[in-house]
C-alpha cells in the first residue's frame, strides 16, 4: 500500500516536471524545425519536417505524443544532431554524471565519517575547532570557487590531477588515468557535501554518547574504538542519512556546474546545450530521468533508514 | 553584546560594509572604468598582476579586475537586499499563519516546502533563464519564490515554539484578536531569527546567481560569476584572472554567513560541548594484608568541572565489600550514589572529571592501572545494571549481540559458544522463549524483560562484583519484586558481591548485608544493616526512618518525605551538609565538619548522634 502511494507520487512528479519542462522549452524563442530545415526551406518543407519530428499540433497534444512514445521505450530524436537519439545523447552523458556524483559521496562519508567521530571524542577538541571552522568556511564556497580553488591547488600548482577532465578514459580501460580525472570534480562537490554531513553526524553523535547504553558499554571494558564503531555511529547516523537524501538536489545542481568547469560532457552540460538549443526531446528526458533518479533515491534513503533503526521498520510494517 | 558577538562577526560587517559602500559610490571613487581596455592605451597590459598601483591586476582584455570586482557587487548586492525582502516578508507571514493557525494550511505548506526545498532548484533556473530573457525583474521573481520556502519554514518553527509560551495564551484569554497577537506579539518574536537567516538567505542569492552567471546564463553586464567563468581559461598562466574574484565572492558570502551565524546565537547560545578527559589525582592507599575485599574504596573524591562551576558529587567515600556481601548506597536524589558507581567504573557522559583516593576491584586498581588492565577488570569482573531499562540496551542491535559481545571481547568464546551461554544467560535471568529474544530487537520486550537482559549482560563473564544502579526504580510495581529477588538468588547462587544502589529503605531492608547512607555527596552513616536500622545514629539516617511509615511495607516511593532540598553540590556549605534541615542543628554544626564517630563497623558524622541525645536537641 504504502509502495503503491509512493509509485503513485513518483508518477506525479514525473508527469508535473516534464510537462513544465514542454511549457518552457514552447517559450524558449526560435524554431528547431526552421533551423534543421536550412535557409533554402520552403514553409512547406519546413511543415513536414515539423510533422515528422512530432513538432506540430498544441502543446498538450505534442507532450501526449512524447509520453506514449515513451510507454513505449522511445524517448525521441535529438533536434540538433542529425540522426541521433535523445538516449544516444544520454547514453554518453549520464556515467559521466554518476560517477561524479557516486565518488563525491564517497569521499564525502568516507571523510566526515571519521572526522566527525573524532570531533564528538572531544568536543573543543583540536580536531573538532578545525573542522567546524572548515565546514563552516566550506559552506560559504560556491562549487564554482571552491572548484577553482582546488584546480589551482592540485592541478596546476601541484600538478597531481589534470586540470581539465575531457576525453577521460574509460573506468574499465584505465582505471587510475579515469579516477585521476574525474577526483577533483568529486572532490569539489564532496568538500561541500561533507561540510553539512560532518556538522550533523557530530551534533547527534555527541547525543548519542549521553545515552545510558554508551556508558554501559564503556562499563564493560570495550574499547573506545568499539564503543564509537558498533555501538554509538549506527544510531547517531539517521539525520546525516536524511541530509544526504534531500541534498541531491543540490548535488545534482553541483554537479551541472562542476562539469562545465572541468570541461567534460555530463548531463549538466549536455542539458544546457539541450535547452538552448531547444532539444526538447532530450531535454524532456534528461528531466525525466532526473526526477526518476531523485525520487529512487529518497525512495533508497527510506529504506536504508529502516534498515539502520529496526524500530522503524516496525512502524511502517 | 560586543562581547559576545566576538571580532569575527564586526570584521564581517566591516567587509560588508566596504563592499556595498564601494558598490554605491563606485562612480564618485578614483576607481578604472571596468569595461575599458586598458591595455590599448598602455595604461596596463594583458594579464598584468597584481601591484601597489593595480592592485588586482588586469584581465584578458587589460581590464582593470579590481574595477571589475566592485563593478560585479552591484548585481549581486541588488538581487539579494530585493529577494531578501521579498522573500522574506512573504515567507515571514506565510511561516507565521502556518504556525499559528496550524491545521489544514499548516499541512498544505509544509508539504510544498519539503518538496521545493529538496528540488534540483539549479536545474529550474537554467530552465527558466533560458526561457524567459535573462532580466533583473525574472530573476527578482524567480529567486524569490525559490527563497519563501526557507524563511517559511524557519518561521513557522520559530512561532510554533513560541505560540507554547504562556503569554500567547495569556492574550489570547484577555480577548485579543489573533490578527493583533500575529502583529503585536509573534512578529517581533521572530524577528531576530528571521534576521538571522535574512543573512544566510542573502549569501544563498549571491550564490544562486554566481552560478548561472557561471554558466553564462545570467543578467547581462558584469558579474562575478561571469568573471570568474571567464577567468578559468587562464588559470594555468595567469591565475589571478580567476582566482581575485573567486575570493572576492568566498569573502562576501563568507562575511554574511558570519553575520547571520552571530545574529542566531543571540537568539539560541552555542553549545558548550566539554571534551570527555578523565584525571587522576592523589596516591593509592596501599591494602592492609589479609584483606580480600572484591571491592575497596578510600576516599575516593570525584570532581566534575562543568560550565556552571566546580561539581563534587562524590567527596571522600570510603567503603569496603567483601566477596559474596551485598552492599546498600542510599540517598536522596542528586546525592551523588550513581556517581559513586560511575566513579567505580570511570564511564561518565561527556565532562571533565577529577576522580581521587583509591578504588580496587578484586586488587586491581581501576583508577591507575593501564588501559588494558582496567578495560580487562570492566569486562571480566564487574557487571553493571543501571536504572532505566529502556536506554540501557542499544535499539538498533539485537538482544543476541548485545549479550555475546563482552563474552566475545574479554571471554575468547567463538560466536557459536558465545551464542550457547547467552541462551543459558537468559534462561537464568528468567526469560521465556530465550531463543526467540536473542534474535529480537529491545523494542520489542517489555521493561522488565528488558532488564532482566541487562541483567545477563552484566553476568556474561561471571563478574565477582555487581554494581545495580537502581535496578527496579524504572519498573512497575509489580516487577520490582521479581528482579530484586532474581539479582539476590543470583547474588548467592554465584558468590557474587553486589552493590545496590536505591532511594528505598526497604529493597535496603530485604536486600543488603551493609548499608551506607549518602547525602549531598558524602557518607555520612555506614554498617551493618541490622545494626543501622535498629540504631539509626545521624540525623539524616533518623529522618529517613521515620519518613518511612512502616517499614515492614514495601514503599517504594521517593524520599521527599524530608522538608527541604539538598544543597548545591557547586560549593556545598561548610559544616554539616544537613544542617539546613536538621532538627537538632547546633551552630557548632554550621561551622565544623563532622567528624566520623563511632565503631570500624557503625560510623557516622555527627556531631550529635541519635544515641547520645535520643531526644531532639533544642
Ligand atoms: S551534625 Fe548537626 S546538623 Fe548535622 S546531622 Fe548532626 S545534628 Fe544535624
Amino acid at each position: 500500500m504504502a509502495f503503491l502511494r509512493r509509485l503513485g507520487r513518483l508518477v506525479l512528479v514525473v508527469f508535473v516536471v516534464t510537462f513544465f519542462t514542454f511549457y518552457i522549452l514552447d517559450r524558449i524563442p526560435g524554431d528547431p524545425a526552421e533551423r534543421l530545415a536550412g535557409v533554402s526551406a520552403t514553409p512547406e518543407g519546413i511543415e513536414e519536417l515539423r510533422e515528422e519530428l512530432g513538432l506540430s499540433g498544441s502543446l498538450p497534444e505534442r507532450y501526449g505524443s512524447w509520453v506514449g512514445d515513451i510507454v513505449r521505450g522511445d524517448l525521441g530524436d535529438s533536434l540538433i544532431y542529425d540522426g541521433i537519439s535523445a538516449w544516444d545523447r544520454i547514453r554518453g552523458a549520464l556515467p559521466k554524471t554518476l560517477e561524479t556524483l557516486v565518488l563525491a559521496e564517497l569521499m564525502a562519508f568516507g571523510l566526515a565519517v571519521p572526522l566527525a567521530i573524532r570531533s564528538a571524542q572531544r568536543p573543543g577538541g583540536l580536531v573538532d575547532r578545525w573542522s567546524s571552522a572548515t565546514a563552516f568556511g566550506l559552506l560559504a564556497l560556491p562549487s564554482f570557487v571552491l572548484g577553482i580553488y582546488l584546480m589551482f591547488l592540485f592541478a596546476v600548482i601541484l600538478g597531481w590531477f589534470p586540470v581539465l577532465s575531457k576525453d577521460l578514459p574509460g573506468f574499465t580501460d584505465d582505471p587510475v588515468g579515469n579516477l585521476k580525472g574525474y577526483f577533483l570534480p568529486s572532490l569539489t562537490l564532496a568538500l561541500n557535501l561533507l561540510a553539512v554531513y560532518v556538522r550533523l553526524l557530530r551534533t547527534d553523535l555527541i547525543e548519542t554518547l549521553q545515552q545510558d547504553y554508551v556508558m554501559l558499554a564503556q562499563a564493560r571494558g570495550l574499547s573506545t574504538r568499539r564503543v564509537m564503531w558498533r555501538h554509538v555511529l549506527r544510531p547517531s547516523s539517521l539525520n546525516t542519512v536524511t541530509a544526504a537524501g534531500l541534498n541531491v538536489g543540490g548535488l545534482i545542481g553541483g554537479a551541472f556546474i562542476v562539469e562545465v568547469l572541468f570541461a567534460y560532457q555530463g548531463m549538466g552540460r549536455v542539458f544546457i546545450e539541450s535547452i538552448i538549443g531547444k532539444d526538447y526531446f532530450v531535454v524532456a528526458s534528461m528531466v525525466t530521468i532526473i526526477a526518476v533518479g531523485y525520487v529512487m533515491i529518497n525512495f533508497l534513503v527510506d529504506i536504508l533508514y529502516s534498515v539502520l533503526d529496526p524500530r522503524i521498520r516496525r512502524l511502517s510494517a | 553584546m560586543r562581547k559576545r558577538l566576538g571580532i569575527l562577526f564586526w570584521i564581517a560587517v566591516l567587509w560588508i560594509v566596504l563592499v556595498v559602500f564601494l558598490a554605491i559610490f563606485r562612480d564618485s571613487l578614483p576607481i578604472a572604468d571596468p569595461v575599458a581596455r586598458l591595455a590599448r592605451s598602455g595604461e596596463c597590459e594583458r594579464f598584468e598582476r597584481p601591484s601597489w598601483s593595480r592592485w588586482f591586476g588586469c584581465d584578458n582584455a587589460g581590464r582593470d579586475i579590481f574595477a571589475r570586482s566592485v563593478e560585479g557587487a552591484r548585481p549581486a548586492l541588488v538581487l539579494g537586499v530585493v529577494v531578501t525582502g521579498i522573500a522574506g516578508t512573504i515567507g515571514t507571514l506565510v511561516g507565521v499563519i502556518s504556525g499559528y493557525i496550524r491545521g489544514l494550511f499548516d499541512t498544505v505548506m509544509t508539504t510544498i516546502v519539503d518538496i521545493s526545498l529538496a528540488f534540483p532548484a539549479l536545474v529550474l533556473l537554467i530552465a527558466v533563464s533560458v526561457a524567459f530573457e535573462p532580466s533583473l525583474r525574472v530573476f527578482v521573481i524567480v529567486f524569490s519564490i525559490l527563497g519563501i520556502p526557507g524563511y517559511a519554514r524557519i518561521v513557522r518553527g520559530a512561532t510554533f515554539a513560541l505560540a507554547e509560551r504562556e503569554f500567547v495564551d495569556a492574550s489570547e484569554s484577555m480577548g485579543a484578536t489573533r490578527a493583533r497577537i500575529v502583529r503585536r506579539e509573534l512578529l517581533p518574536n521572530v524577528a531576530l531569527p528571521v534576521l538571522s537567516f535574512a543573512f544566510i538567505g542573502f549569501a544563498l542569492v549571491i550564490i544562486a546567481e554566481g552560478g548561472l552567471a557561471f554558466l553564462n546564463l545570467s543578467l547581462d553586464g558584469i558579474t562575478w560569476g561571469k568573471e570568474i567563468s571567464e577567468g578559468r581559461h587562464f588559470i594555468v598562466d595567469h591565475p589571478h584572472v580567476s582566482l581575485i574574484p573567486s575570493t572576492v565572492m568566498f569573502l562576501t558570502i563568507l562575511a554574511f554567513n558570519l553575520v547571520g551565524d552571530g545574529l542566531r546565537s543571540l537568539v539560541a547560545p552555542r553549545e558548550v560541548a566539554t571534551a570527555r578527559r578523565l584525571h587522576i589525582e592523589g596516591t593509592p592507599e596501599p591494602r592492609s594484608e589479609g584483606d580480600d575485599a572484591v571491592l575497596r574504596i578510600v576516599d575516593l573524591s570525584t570532581k566534575l568541572h562543568t560550565p556552571g562551576g566546580l561539581v563534587e558529587p562524590v567527596d571522600q567515600v570510603s567503603l569496603s565489600l567483601a566477596p559474596g556481601e551485598a552492599l546498600g548506597i542510599v540517598g536522596e536524589s542528586g546525592s551523588g550514589k550513581t556517581m559513586i558507581l560511575r566513579s567505580i567504573v570511570g564511564a561518565f557522559p561527556l565532562a571533565d572529571v577529577t576522580r581521587a583516593g583509591t578504588v580496587e576491584v578484586d586488587g586491581v586498581d581501576m583508577l591507575r592501572s593501564a588501559d588494558t588492565v582496567s578495560r580487562r577488570t570492566l569486562g571480566t569482573n564487574i557487571g553493571m545494571v543501571s536504572q532505566n531499562p529502556l536506554t540501557a540496551l542499544n535499539p538498533v542491535r539485537r538482544v543476541g549481540d548485545q549479550v555475546i559481545e563482552p563474552m566475545i571481547v574479554h571471554g575468547d568464546l567463538s560466536r557459536a559458544d558465545a551464542r550457547e551461554r547467552a541462551l543459558e544467560l537468559l534462561q537464568q535471568v528468567g526469560i521465556p522463549a530465550a531463543e526467540r529474544c536473542l534474535r529480537e530487537y529491545p523494542h520489542q520486550l517489555s521493561g522488565g524483560m528488558r532488564q532482566r537482559v541487562t541483567i545477563a549482560i552484566a553476568l556474561a563473564n561471571e563478574p565477582k562484583l555487581l554494581l545495580a544502579d537502581e535496578p527496579t526504580s524504572a519498573l512497575d510495581v509489580t516487577v520490582q519484586d521479581q528482579i530484586l529477588r532474581l539479582l539476590d538468588g543470583l547474588r548467592r547462587e554465584r558468590g557474587m558481591g553486589m552493590v545496590l544502589v536505591t532511594h528505598d529503605l526497604a529493597v535496603v531492608k530485604g536486600f543488603t548485608d551493609n548499608v551506607a547512607i549518602v547525602y549531598a555527596g558524602q557518607v555520612v552513616e555506614y554498617g551493618p544493616t541490622a545494626e543501622i536500622f535498629a540504631n539509626p545514629q545521624h540525623r539524616y539516617t533518623v529522618a529517613l526512618m521515620n519518613s518511612m511509615p512502616d517499614l515492614n511495607l514495601p514503599s517504594h516511593s521517593e524520599l521527599t518525605t524530608i522538608e527541604g532540598a539538598p544543597p548545591s553540590l557547586i560549593d556545598p556549605p561548610s559544616g554539616c551538609r544537613f544542617a539546613e534541615r536538621c532538627p537538632a542543628v547546633q551552630d557548632k554544626c554550621r561551622t565544623d565538619d563532622p567528624v566520623r564517630a563511632g565503631t570500624d563497623v557503625h560510623s557516622y558524622s555527627c556531631w550529635f548522634p541519635m544515641s547520645e541525645h535520643p531526644v531532639e536537641v533544642s
